[in-house]
Order: structure tokens, then C-alpha cells, then sequence
């Protein structure tokens, strides 16, 4: 029996699921798009996983859950590690590539910028506002001009001439391509500007005045366009690397920061197994209404019972479920139950209350009545527990009214 | 007299001068009302009575400003702050910030107290900045400078505290002046360190304490709703804040001094001062640089934190906040900025 870590990347245009055993070998590799609905896409993947390798030779010990919308899955699959996706993807890179020197990574909402020092990241930047440049703006660039986007990095190569985009802005990239379309330029051509402006928005965004040293890697969905790669060339003048598993890198790092996590803390995985693509997952989102910030708040319900709540500000929707004695919380394994709730205890610590003036005050009179310092604290305690035990009382009575 | 109301917007130099403002009203025997705390719904309505092009902060203000009309105070206490250093002033939108207001909401009923502020130094107690509020409140000249006098007292028994490590948070979540004076003095005799100066933190994480230097203004750093409740979110992941208000003056002054050219405003020199400091201090493990989108003096102070990162060699992050409600993009992040840190330090 052989050990595997899951780890799956949660984007905003594509999922993609890895499997790397104890030596890091990919044992399974999907890519999809996401098509909007992450958690069908999630349990059709762990269906071909199934399909595909022989679960007799190896058990998933651990999972790893990245990209913009790993909580949800996390909380669906029963992840080990949730991290967020420049720590993964610097992570699978610095494996392959010890020698890496700067990463960049362009995937359809975001484009990022890892500089690696002896294969330990120590800078990185993200887009900030905009959205220019990135995946999604190719992708439509492609359907707008007629083309498939698999298509579209070969085409740019054949361009005869140079003509100039504006990269700053998608909206002015868009009229800038309708004029020099008009002014006869052909669809190569148009394209080439086009990868070359989208490099020179990366160039002023993220890299502004860095001095980027080598090895450069290239990775993230938009690695696979040959047209951006050489555009990359031409800006550094310097060679850039694609690798093999350009498009699945965040997984990779994600299921080897898993294996990482699992082997330090030497406890089971939390996995939900593989039953759970039978299981019938909805998410219902409402509009808290308990205070002014209107909180969407989004409840994942599995066959019926509720496994996370979250969305909330306050965190008083995500608390209910471990307080409030539902059947979720008692039908969830009893060790991730325990961890999470003491998780929740330490973090509430840190929670400022919304009643934490009249607790001040409180403890204060406290502490004028009786002077010794020592008994005023254990009674603040006990007040503090009888509070939250009170407000939890009070939620569950609340949650009630939406289950 | 004794029934007129007051109102505070919880919002800009509130954060700074909140307790001095508290004592001064509380000597004065006025009663303050001080706008909710920001949320979805207040900040909704001052977007949609602002410019759209005008940074958060400002937004955030109007929003603070029509939630004290509706509370009906009789007043609203919006001074002008001009300058509180010689020849530097603040961000323009400080100097028309009344007008700004008065064009922005025509109908409120509200009367808007705007003293123009003008002192040498931090401390803004001197009569010549109240005189307007004495005026419309008929307040004795005498009986206002020693109630100046007991709220700068009070304010520089906060302001050390805060030297001392504490955190604007700690003292934000008060409003009523009995219990911050009260709070101030426990502190004050506390043989308990700050979260700042902590040794070990009981966070969530088993992993390594990293120190932090969160430099923003403190509209933005200490408003837990337009920036997502940062300050918190760091301490979980177990990290030490270190924000320019706990930098003495006078190390802010010895680092301004060897600027060529100190910039044009106020509190952009603050944390010029401050970021330089904490670049030169070994425990600061990482400077984040928390700005709203499209403010004008960060664009100066972001570039020169920037380049002096490098020369300091120190990891060094721009977080823009505006009006967003996802919060992943925060936490994707500081979360990738920790990691770093802590991979380094291993």
C-alpha cells in the first residue's frame, strides 16, 4: 500500500485535481474548466481518479486545497491543508527547478510574480486591480476575433509585422485592436501585439523595478500560449523555461505542502473519502440581517446536513455549526470536529467582541470591588464563558430558523 | 446648553485623536454621540453621496457623516485640519474636507462645527484651534482652555502607552470616557506586555512568530471594516503588529531629517518616518504598506518604501484596500507574505 497526496487547485477558469505519491511522482493529473459549479466538477474529477488508478495499490493520505475558492472545497473534501496558491505554486516550482530565479505565473483572474532566492521564495507580487492580461482577457480576445484559444499562441508566431496594442487597459486594447484591424493588420499580427502588450502590463504592474535573475518559469494556463512565452523572450531577452506540468503547478505544490503537513504533525488525514462523489452537495447563500454589513453568508449542506457555514464577518454563522449541537457538527469525524472547534476557541480569542466595552467595564468594576487582582480575573473568566455560552445559546436558536 | 448633542464621525483623525476629543467634550459636559462603527450599509450610503473618483477614506467619512444626522444631533464636530507642523500641511482632502461635506450632502440638518487646525505640533490643544466651537456653544474662554488642557494630558498619557506597544485597537472598542480612563490606567500599571512586545502568542498557529511592521494611516489600519479586520487576521496567524504610532516623534523627526526633501503632508511623513525605523530594526521580520486605492501622497510614499525595501533588504508588500467585500484577496496575500517570511527565517 502506497501513500498519496491529493492536491487540488480551485481557480477561477480552470480545476485541476494532482495526485504525487511519497517521491513526488505524479500518479494522476486532471485539468478542467471551470464551468461554475466547482463542487460537481471536484466529485466528476475524484470519479476519474477512481476510474484511473488502482485504489487497491494506494490510499490518499493527505489533502491539499488551493486557488481563490478553496474554502469551499476544503470544507467539502475534508482537506489537511488549505494554502493560498503563491505559496503552492512557489512550492512546485522550487521543486523542479532548484535553481529558479523568478516565476511568473498567469491564470485566467490573476497574474503573479515569484522571485526565488536558493529555492526559497522571497518576493512575490499580484495584480492589483485589473484584470487586464490575464487568462480571461485572452480568452475572450480569441472568441472575439473568431479563434480557439489553443490556437492562439501558434498563430502570433506567424505575424510578418510588428503593431502596437495598448496593454493597459482591456477596454482600450479592445478599441485599439477594432481600429488596427480596420487599418488592415491581419489576425496574426493583431495577436502578436496583443501577447506583447499583455507582457508589457505584467512588466509595469508587477515587476516595476525589479531585477529579475534566472532561471525565469513560466507557468498557470497561459503557459501553454507560445505566442506569450516568446513575448516573454523578447521583453527579458533571456530564455524561459515552460515546464512539463505548467498548467497543474498550483496542485502539485498544494499536495506536496499537504504531504509536508501531514508528515509534521503525524496524524490521519481528514479526508472524506471517496464516497462523498455520491453524496448530493448543495450550497445555499442568504443575507444575514443581524446587523448592518448585510453579510452574504454561504451554507454548504451536504445530503441534507449542513458541513460549513461561512461568508460572515462576525464568524458567528460558522460558530453555530460547531456549538449548536446539529447533526452535521455530530456526524462529522470526531477528531476534525475537535480540532475545528478548538481552532474556533483560540481564533475567538483574537475576535475583538462587538460587546467588548461593556466587558471592560465589567471587569473594571470588578476590579474595584474586590482588590486582589487574582480573584477579579477568575471572575472575568467565568463571565467571559458564561457570555459566549449565552451567545451561543442565542445562535443556535437563530440557526434554527434557516435549517 | 446641557442638552445639545454632539456628534463625532467615527472616521479619518478620529482614530488618532479619539480620547483627546472624548476627555475635551467630557469636561465640557457635552454630550457626545459617536457614529456607528463602519459597515456595508454605511459605507454604501457615502459612496453614493460621493465623488466616485474620491479615495475610500473619504467615502467611509460621508457614510459616518449622514449616520449622525440620523442619530439628530444638533452638531457635528468636523474640524479642518491644515497643518500640525510648520510649512507641511495634510492631505488636501483634510483641508476642504467641510467643504467638501457641505457640498456633498446639501440637506443636512445637522450644524457643522469646522475649526481650522493649525498648531506646530501633534498636539492641537491650543484655544486659537476651538475658538469656533466655544463660539456656537457660548462656551467662557477660561472654561475651555482647562478643559483643552486635562484632554492633552489625557491624550499624551494614551500617547505613551501606545509608544509603549499597544495597539490603537486596544483602547477602540470604548467609547465611554469613565471606562477609557479607567482602561488607560490599568494599562499603565499592568506589568503585562502588549501583544507587540509578547514573547510567545497564543494564536492558532504552532508555526514561528513573525514581526510586522503594518504601515497605513490609521483610518485605514484601525477601520476593522474597510480593511477586512487586518490587524486581527495577522495576530491569528501568529504574527506580531507593529504600527507607526508606536514610533517615539523624535525617532520619526531623525529619520525625516535625512530625507533630502521631506514630503508635502503630514502624516505621509509619519510613516515615512516610521517604515524607516522599522526597516532598520533586526526583529521586523516584513513591511506591509496597507493603502486605499488612488490616494495621492501613497503613490510618492510606496515608491520610496519600495526602492528602500531593497536597500534594507527587508520583504516589503503593498496591500490596496477599497470597496470590496471579498476578503480572499487579503488573505490570499498576507498568508503568501507570512510564508515567506517564515521560510526565510527557517
Amino acid at each position: 500500500m502506497q501513500n498519496l497526496y491529493l492536491g487540488v487547485d480551485i481557480g477561477s477558469v480552470s480545476i485541476n485535481i494532482v495526485a504525487v505519491d511519497e517521491d513526488n511522482r505524479l500518479v494522476f493529473k486532471l485539468y478542467t474548466r471551470n464551468s461554475g459549479s466547482p463542487i460537481d466538477l471536484v466529485k466528476e474529477g475524484l470519479k476519474d481518479f477512481k476510474d484511473e488508478v488502482d485504489l487497491a495499490n494506494y490510499e490518499i493520505s493527505g489533502v491539499g486545497v488551493t486557488g481563490s475558492g478553496r474554502q469551499l472545497i476544503a470544507y467539502v473534501l475534508g482537506a489537511d491543508t488549505v494554502k493560498n496558491e503563491i505559496t503552492a505554486h512557489a512550492r512546485a516550482s522550487t521543486y523542479y527547478y532548484p535553481d529558479a530565479g523568478t516565476i511568473f505565473e498567469i491564470g485566467g483572474q490573476d497574474s503573479k510574480l515569484i522571485i526565488v532566492e536558493d529555492g526559497i521564495a522571497v518576493d512575490f507580487a499580484m495584480n492589483t486591480v485589473c484584470a487586464a492580461g490575464t487568462g480571461s482577457f485572452l480568452d475572450h480576445q480569441a472568441e472575439r476575433l473568431g479563434i480557439q484559444i489553443e490556437e492562439f499562441g501558434s498563430l502570433a508566431l506567424e505575424a510578418e509585422r510588428d503593431v502596437r496594442i495598448a496593454g493597459r487597459c482591456t477596454v482600450f486594447a479592445e478599441s485599439d485592436m477594432i481600429s488596427k484591424q480596420q487599418y488592415g493588420f491581419t489576425k496574426p499580427e493583431i495577436i502578436k501585439g496583443l501577447s506583447e502588450a499583455l507582457v508589457r502590463n505584467y512588466m509595469n504592474n508587477l515587476v516595476r523595478n525589479r531585477v529579475l535573475e534566472g532561471k525565469f518559469i513560466f507557468q498557470g494556463g497561459v503557459a501553454a500560449n507560445i505566442g506569450i512565452k516568446s513575448a516573454f523572450e523578447e521583453e527579458i531577452e533571456a530564455e524561459v523555461i515552460v515546464p512539463e506540468h505548467h498548467d497543474v503547478m498550483g496542485a502539485i505544490g498544494i499536495a506536496m505542502l499537504a504531504k509536508r503537513d501531514i508528515k509534521r504533525s503525524g496524524e490521519k488525514t481528514n479526508f472524506r473519502g471517496f464516497d462523498l462523489t455520491e453524496e448530493k452537495f448543495e450550497t445555499i447563500s442568504f443575507e444575514c440581517e443581524d446587523c448592518a454589513n448585510n453579510c452574504e453568508v454561504i451554507k454548504v449542506i451536504a445530503d441534507g446536513r449542513v458541513i460549513a457555514v461561512t461568508g460572515d464577518r462576525c464568524g458567528k454563522w460558522a460558530a453555530s455549526l460547531i456549538t449548536a449541537q446539529n447533526p452535521a457538527a455530530a456526524d462529522m469525524k470526531e477528531s476534525s470536529q475537535k480540532q475545528e472547534a478548538e481552532a474556533e476557541e483560540e481564533t475567538n480569542l483574537y475576535k475583538v467582541d462587538p460587546e467588548k466595552e461593556k466587558q471592560v467595564m465589567r471587569e473594571l468594576e470588578e476590579l474595584e470591588l474586590e482588590d486582589e487582582k487574582k480573584e477579579e480575573e477568575k471572575a472575568a473568566e467565568e463571565a467571559e464563558i458564561a457570555q459566549k455560552s449565552e451567545a451561543a445559546d442565542s445562535d443556535e436558536k437563530d440557526d434554527n430558523v434557516y435549517v | 446648553m446641557k442638552n445639545i448633542k454632539i456628534g463625532i464621525p467615527r472616521a479619518l483623525l478620529y482614530y488618532y485623536y479619539f480620547p483627546f476629543w472624548l476627555k475635551l467634550f467630557s469636561e465640557l459636559k457635552l454630550k457626545v454621540v459617536i457614529s456607528d462603527k463602519t459597515s456595508r450599509d454605511l459605507l454604501d450610503r457615502g459612496v453614493k453621496k460621493s465623488l466616485s473618483e474620491i479615495c475610500v477614506p473619504i467615502k467611509v467619512m460621508i457614510g459616518h457623516v449622514l449616520n449622525l444626522d440620523k442619530k439628530e444631533v444638533d452638531y457635528i464636530f468636523l474640524p479642518r485640519f491644515r497643518t500640525i507642523r510648520e510649512d507641511v500641511v495634510l492631505c488636501p482632502k483634510f483641508l476642504g474636507l467641510p467643504d467638501m461635506i457641505r457640498h456633498s450632502l446639501p440637506s443636512l440638518k445637522a450644524e457643522v462645527i469646522a475649526d481650522i487646525i493649525e498648531a506646530e505640533s501633534d498636539d492641537i490643544s491650543q484655544f486659537s484651534n476651538h475658538k469656533k466651537l466655544a463660539e456656537e456653544l457660548k462656551i467662557p474662554k477660561k472654561e475651555m482652555e482647562t478643559a483643552l488642557k486635562k484632554a492633552a494630558e489625557f491624550w499624551q498619557r494614551y500617547r505613551n502607552l501606545l509608544y509603549k506597544g499597544y495597539l490603537v485597537d486596544d483602547f477602540l472598542g470604548v467609547e465611554k470616557i469613565e471606562v477609557l480612563e479607567k482602561l488607560i490606567s490599568k494599562f499603565e500599571n499592568s506589568s503585562k506586555l502588549p501583544q507587540s512586545q509578547k514573547e510567545e502568542l497564543n494564536s492558532s498557529t504552532t508555526e514561528e512568530v513573525v514581526d510586522i511592521a503594518l504601515i497605513g494611516y490609521v483610518y485605514d489600519v484601525y477601520d476593522q471594516y474597510i480593511n477586512m479586520d487586518i490587524t486581527n487576521k495577522l495576530k491569528e496567524m501568529g504574527v506580531r503588529v507593529h504600527t507607526f504610532s508606536m514610533v517615539r516623534e523624535d525617532i520619526i523627526e531623525k529619520e525625516l531629517a535625512e530625507l533630502r526633501k521631506p514630503m508635502f503632508w503630514e502624516f505621509t511623513n509619519k510613516l515615512y518616518g516610521a517604515a524607516e525605523h522599522y526597516f532598520k530594526k533586526q526583529e521586523i521580520d516584513g513591511v506591509i504598506h496597507l493603502t486605499a486605492f488612488g490616494c495621492g501622497p501613497d503613490s510618492m510614499l510606496g515608491q520610496i518604501l519600495e526602492i528602500d525595501a531593497k536597500d534594507y533588504d527587508k520583504a516589503f508588500m503593498t496591500l490596496r484596500i477599497d470597496e470590496q467585500t471579498g476578503e480572499s484577496h487579503i488573505i490570499t496575500r498576507i498568508e503568501a507574505f507570512i510564508d515567506l517570511l517564515r521560510l526565510k527565517k527557517e
